[in-house]
């Protein structure tokens, strides 16, 4: 492929996939690299979970906004992915958690967040199925889930209907400067021509930075997930507990999806590999704890997907440090929720517009 | 000598080929039926014409088991409130079970 | 990794999955040689599916008892005079990269660390979808073998006998044997077929005779028999099923409409052969070769039934189809395939005994292959999966849902299972995967490309209150907080 594009992404996953999305409607020549199918690794192998429970202090404007945009996906992706707007409540059961909610809930309130602390009965009421022994609850209305594993095949047709070049199953071995041009070289053999690139590769960014020699180290989480059965209504919000280790939610389909972090074995190279069965045991015993009834169901599917996280569990967006027309963005701890929002502040800056939130500046993590 | 070895309308092959040391009563859908002790529950339910034993998942269509040896989990009853295979599970005293999951 | 669970087993050399006769005679022979062995099924006892044993409460008359059935008790009693450590009603739910075994049973969950496994699960029963296949009261020949042999039931009162392989006719003379009626038999092979094969079978005549036999007692029967033709559709009529009945070509293509017609019974049981059940190797995996003499995707392994991964050995059906009497000696060879691995055997003694074993497999192959042959997928036959038909049961997606998928740019099963849902249900594809599989092969070219469902765990669906057991809320090892 010869052909010159203004912007070449390289990573398909949400933060990819959302930044190509609103560069190619601003009629920039766009084409979206991935080694695999869009959206089929961290974007489309996560709970789905649209939280402010569990996304962190500081990043909780760009979820609030996040959350939003999911839940009006006719209007930019153009396709529903199953986005259900429902109560979010994370729990404490000892008073230690009930400690760390108050001030989980007090940092997250600071930021804007709508969420309030309730009584371990008024929780009951929002969730009848809920554990009689739960002491507090911290509420947010503005909660919900998509499901992900839907993601992908969404942005493709988005993509696809905005003339973006979509490339899938093809693996970057490379980048050059040549000129005032990267080139973009194809374990094929191929080469694509770009002005700007932007690296959204996850937990393989730090490999894709050292493309341009910038050393910046990205730790790989391996995250457990367990699916049921179809199962009859036991529960209809999204759960979690004070220290945000867990993921709870039923799906329309009857479905409940098990998660929160609960590591798993693997590695970037090889993915997740399998899991630990004291974790599987022990996420499970978590989740029926928070709902009982969740005793009489059976479980169908395990696996396990790659989560990035920086040095300060903080995203990076912005400039490839030192080298101009060149971007990343991504890593950042249950990025799905503000994926598309972060999208849209990248691209706004890479149009050389005033970004409508302040980015996070990539050099600060050099090694 | 076909007819000696099954009973009219009976899908059991007769005692006089094989004895059926015991008997138990299970409770299927409110009524309670004899049923020998350990045969398969998904063969009980069959024996008794019970064919429907849940409904599929979008569709809501009648299914019955289909494989009868734990793999297509076409079977699934509830016994003692939980979602078993009835393949997979023998006749005992006293259990109840219920058909007609997703209906 | 070092919580260990209430069930377990540290000191075992080898452990074989499954208790049907590849599991049996692996494992004897393993233990045989001094290994220590644990053989696990999730059954009451060893038998697998061909052998399965009617339950204890049960006592068939000595005329009633079965070849089969003897054979099963022949194998149930050699296990229990062996060394083998038994665990029946256990079931395997995972398996890690370092061969440690995740089980569940009725004391909760378990493990075992074996130096080496031997995977002899066994078979899978292939089914391609048509119209009203999911209709109660039809089955898989697979289950009416269970229901005739080890429940002593017929599968209605009468019965109509489709698809194709050995499974048709043994079916067909069960039922009749049994006192039940076979409306027809609907072979999906012709004559010609039987005819071609019949000089392999020679090299089991006991074998040939039985078969002969049941073709005799059929044939006696006055039962209908319809060679080369398969159901295109079911419906129900009142308390029957109405199964329409279409000739086919040697590649299963539905001929002209002209003979076309139907047939009645209040069961219909049908099944299109056996492929090997490949969800362990996958679970670990192993390389893969799709062969279609053997059934279809079959691990890769060397002349000793070593698999692609050190430690894992292969047995019986699950090799490939081929049958109870090359199971034994398949077993055989990989039991102490696994014993001389770990040098608990001298190079001669195992030299010595693999030539035997092989002289005997030869011989079973030969048969095994014949019914291999009746039993592979005809490439046309999917045509018979209409655009309405539901190919995956658990979650109800039809063919225009696959084939949608498929045309706007879903290019390998994963994808295919991301974008439609197929395969996601409690089944976890068994049910489904073949068909799929062939559907999308027949879009992409070739199985190759279409590829397999990478594999899960658990292996089977696990009742979540088994898993969790008794605990409380200290109990429960959750991790460090996430950050602020």
């Amino acid at each position: 492929m010869m052909e010159n594009f203004d912007v070449a992404v390289i990573g398909g996953g949400v933060m990819g996939c959302s930044t190509a999305l609103y560069l190619s409607r601003n009629r920039m020549k766009t084409i979206i690299i991935d080694r695999g199918a869009l959206c089929r690794e961290a974007s489309g192998v996560n709970a789905g979970t649209l939280t402010l429970n569990m996304t962190r202090a500081s990043l909780i404007p760009y979820a609030i906004k996040g959350w939003e945009l999911w839940n009006s996906t006719e209007k930019w992706l153009l396709s529903s992915i199953g986005t259900k707007k429902v109560n979010g409540l994370s729990l404490a059961f000892t008073e230690e958690e009930e400690e760390l909610l108050s001030q989980r809930v007090q940092a997250r309130q600071a930021m804007g967040a709508p969420i309030k602390l309730i009584s371990g009965k008024e929780a009951q009421e929002i969730e009848p199925g809920l554990n009689n022994s739960v002491r507090s609850a911290a509420w947010c209305a503005k909660d919900g889930f998509t499901s992900a594993y839907l993601t992908g095949h969404a942005f493709k047709k988005a993509l696809s209907q905005e003339n973006s070049e979509v490339m899938e199953y093809s693996k970057v071995r490379g980048i050059e400067i040549v000129k005032n041009n990267f080139k973009i070289f194809l374990e094929n053999n191929e080469d694509i021509t770009a002005k700007r690139i932007v690296l959204a590769g996850g937990v393989w960014l730090e490999e894709m930075l050292s493309w341009l020699n910038v050393k910046i180290p990205i730790k790989c989480l391996i995250n457990q997930l367990i699916i049921t059965e179809r199962m009859p209504t036991v529960m209809k919000t999204v759960l979690s507990i004070a220290n945000g280790l867990l993921s709870l939610k039923q799906f329309d389909n009857g479905t409940i999806l098990i998660g929160g972090g609960w590591q798993g074995l693997g590695d970037k190279e090889r993915g997740g590999v399998e899991a630990i069965p004291e974790n599987l045991r022990g996420n499970i015993r978590l989740a029926c704890h928070a709902i009982p009834e969740l005793r009489s169901g059976r479980m169908v599917r395990v696996w396990l997907g790659l989560e990035a996280e920086t040095a300060d569990a903080l995203p990076l967006i912005g400039n490839v440090p030192g080298i101009s027309n060149a971007y990343v963005i991504g890593s950042v701890h249950s990025g799905y929720t503000s994926g598309p929002y972060m999208g849209w502040l990248l691209s706004q800056f890479i149009m050389g517009q005033e970004t409508d939130m302040p980015l996070f500046e990539p050099s600060r993590l050099i090694n | 000598m076909n007819k000696e070895l099954t009973n009219k309308n009976n899908l059991r092959v007769a005692e006089n080929r094989v004895v059926r040391k015991a008997y138990a009563t299970v409770n299927i859908d409110g009524c309670e039926v004899k049923a020998p002790v350990g045969e398969i529950l998904a063969v009980t339910l069959f024996v008794n014409r019970k064919l429907t034993l849940k409904y599929s998942s979008r569709n809501k269509e009648p299914r019955g088991f289909f494989c009868l040896m734990g793999s297509c989990q076409e079977c699934l009853v509830q016994v003692n409130n939980r979602i078993v295979p009835s393949c997979q599970m023998v006749v005992e005293e006293g259990i109840i079970i219920n058909t007609g999951i997703n209906k | 990794m070092t919580k260990t669970f209430p069930n377990d087993i540290q000191n075992v050399d080898v452990v074989v999955l499954g208790a049907g006769p590849a599991g049996v005679a692996a494992s004897k022979a393993a233990s045989q040689e001094g290994a220590k062995v644990i053989i696990i099924d999730e059954n009451a006892s060893a038998g697998g599916q061909i052998y399965r044993a009617p339950p204890n409460e049960f006592q068939p008359h000595n005329s009633f008892k079965s070849p089969e059935f003897q054979e099963g008790e022949k194998q149930r009693k050699i296990l229990s005079n062996s060394n083998v450590k038994t665990l029946f009603n256990h079931r395997v739910w995972s398996i890690s990269s370092d061969l440690v075994i995740s089980t569940i049973g009725a004391n909760g969950l378990g493990s075992l660390h074996p130096k080496s496994i031997i995977i002899a699960n066994g078979a899978l029963e292939r089914i391609i979808p048509f119209p009203g296949w999911t209709l109660p009261g039809v089955i898989g020949l697979a289950a009416s073998t269970i229901l005739l042999k080890s429940q002593f039931v017929i599968p209605g009162q009468s019965t109509v006998v489709a698809g194709c392989g050995p499974l048709l006719i043994a079916v067909a003379y069960g039922i009749i044997k049994s006192g039940g009626k076979v409306s027809a038999i609907i072979d999906l092979n012709g004559q010609l077929d039987w005819m071609k094969v019949s000089p392999k079978l020679l090299s089991r005549p006991d074998q040939l005779l039985k078969g002969m036999n049941w073709f005799a007692t059929i044939k006696k029967a006055g039962v209908k028999q319809y060679n080369r033709y398969t159901v295109t559709n079911a419906r129900q009529v009142g308390n029957m099923l109405r199964v329409s009945i279409a000739p086919i070509n040697s590649k299963g293509l539905i001929l002209g409409s002209k003979k076309q017609t139907f047939v009645e019974g209040e069961c219909l049981t049908i099944g299109h052969g056996l492929f090997p059940s490949t969800e362990i190797t996958r679970l670990l995996n192993a390389k893969h070769i799709y062969d279609t003499l053997k059934g279809g995707w079959v691990p890769v392994i060397d002349n000793y039934f070593r698999s692609s991964i050190p430690g894992v050995y292969i047995a019986g059906d699950a090799t490939g189809i081929s049958g109870a009497f090359s199971a034994v000696q398949k077993g055989r060879i990989a039991g102490i395939t696994a014993v001389r691995d770990l040098n608990m055997m001298s190079q001669q003694n195992f030299e010595a005994k693999v030539k035997s074993e092989r002289n005997m497999l030869k011989k079973n192959e030969n048969f095994g292959k014949a019914a291999v042959s009746l039993m592979s997928l005809k490439p046309e036959l999917i045509n018979i999966i209409t655009s309405e038909t539901i190919v995956c049961r658990c979650e109800d997606v039809s063919r225009s849902e696959i084939d949608e998928a498929i045309s706007s740019g879903a290019r390998d099963m994963n994808q295919l299972k991301a974008w439609t849902r197929c395969g996601m249900g409690p089944c976890q594809g068994r049910t489904c995967s073949d068909a799929i599989e062939a559907i999308l092969a027949s879009k992409l070219g070739s199985r190759e490309l279409a590829g397999q469902w990478t594999g899960r765990t658990p292996l089977r669906p696990m009742p979540i209150d088994e898993i969790i057991g008794e605990y409380s809320y200290d109990d429960i090892p959750i991790p460090e907080a996430a950050p602020l």
